[in-house]
């Protein structure tokens, strides 16, 4: 394959792909400064490695390798810093909602409380509940993008979905914050 | 409630909270810009490396071993100029000046190497 057709590729991806990459690394770090960054840096990883990729992907989906590559920027990030981010994943203001005033205020403080206990979670569980629920990846695809098997990935989001739904109900039950 | 309807819930709430975001318009730019630097930097490392030469250093390149150099400055500059396009180039511009610089003392060096 010749240049200006695996740049012509690079160019599907990235406009395909921008808003996912740019989701998920708006919820691993939580402001949209970090977030650029980390979203230009991965476009950047990705062209240099493309060609290889592109070659050893077999003709399978490449957004899996892409969620990866932000995946170790966001994991590099952290460490470099040598702290979790001052804003993260709780400090996301939950979108707004076309329902009446009390259903927004009630709608809303659940979306906060779901944020504030996802950040509760470890990291791995919560990162797999970022691709599937923000990028609707498949299984499948979020094995590829954390480098475990199909079986593994489903077990590690049963585990996240039910550890977040035993937070969520001890807060209910407790009615403290 | 049921395990399966509260499971139901609570991933109906997540699909809620966890909505893609759109990302800033400023941002292909900005990602188009940081590849531009990076073709504008081989192109001036390649300039002014050619710059630095001396006759003695011309005449070491008939040896096919010495191209290691201006090789890797030309490939750098390759491989972010093919970026460039990648973007969409939205911003096309004129060659800049270190680039038609580039160019032509890649020319010059072709024919001092052919002589």
């Amino acid at each position: 394959m010749d240049k200006a057709e695996l740049d012509r590729q690079f160019s599907d991806l990235y406009k395909a792909h921008l808003r996912d990459v740019y989701s998920y690394s708006y919820y691993r770090v939580g402001n949209h400064h970090d977030a650029e960054d980390l979203t230009e840096q991965a476009f950047l990883q990705a062209y240099r490695h493309f060609e290889r990729a592109r070659r050893e992907s077999d003709g399978r989906p490449m957004r899996p390798w892409l969620i990866r590559i932000a995946h170790n920027l966001a994991s590099n990030h952290y460490r470099d810093k040598s702290r979790r981010p001052e804003s993260n994943i709780e400090a996301v203001e939950p979108p707004a909602h076309p329902h009446t005033t009390e259903r927004v205020v009630e709608g809303r403080e659940e979306l906060r409380l779901v944020m504030r206990k996802l950040e509760v979670l470890p990291d791995d569980r919560r990162d797999a509940l970022i691709m599937r629920f923000a990028l609707d990846m498949s299984n499948r695809e979020i094995a590829r993008a954390l480098g475990r098997s199909d079986g593994a990935t489903k077990v590690l989001i049963h585990r996240a979905l039910k550890q977040l739904e035993e937070e969520m109900a001890h807060e209910g039950g407790s009615g403290d914050d | 409630m049921t395990e399966t309807a509260g499971r139901m819930d609570l991933e109906a709430l997540l699909g809620d909270a966890l909505r893609p975001i759109e990302p800033p318009e400023s941002l292909a730019a900005r990602v188009e810009d940081t590849l531009s630097a990076i073709t504008e930097e081989a192109a001036a490392a390649l300039g002014s490396w050619a710059d630095e030469l001396s006759d003695s250093e011309l005449e070491s390149l008939r040896d096919p071993r010495n191209w290691v150099r201006p090789v890797a400055a030309i490939a750098v500059g390759g491989v972010a100029a093919g970026a460039l396009a990648v973007v969409g180039a939205r911003r096309r511009r004129k060659p800049s000046g270190l680039r038609q610089n580039a160019e032509r003392l890649i020319g010059e060096l072709s024919s001092e190497l052919r002589r």
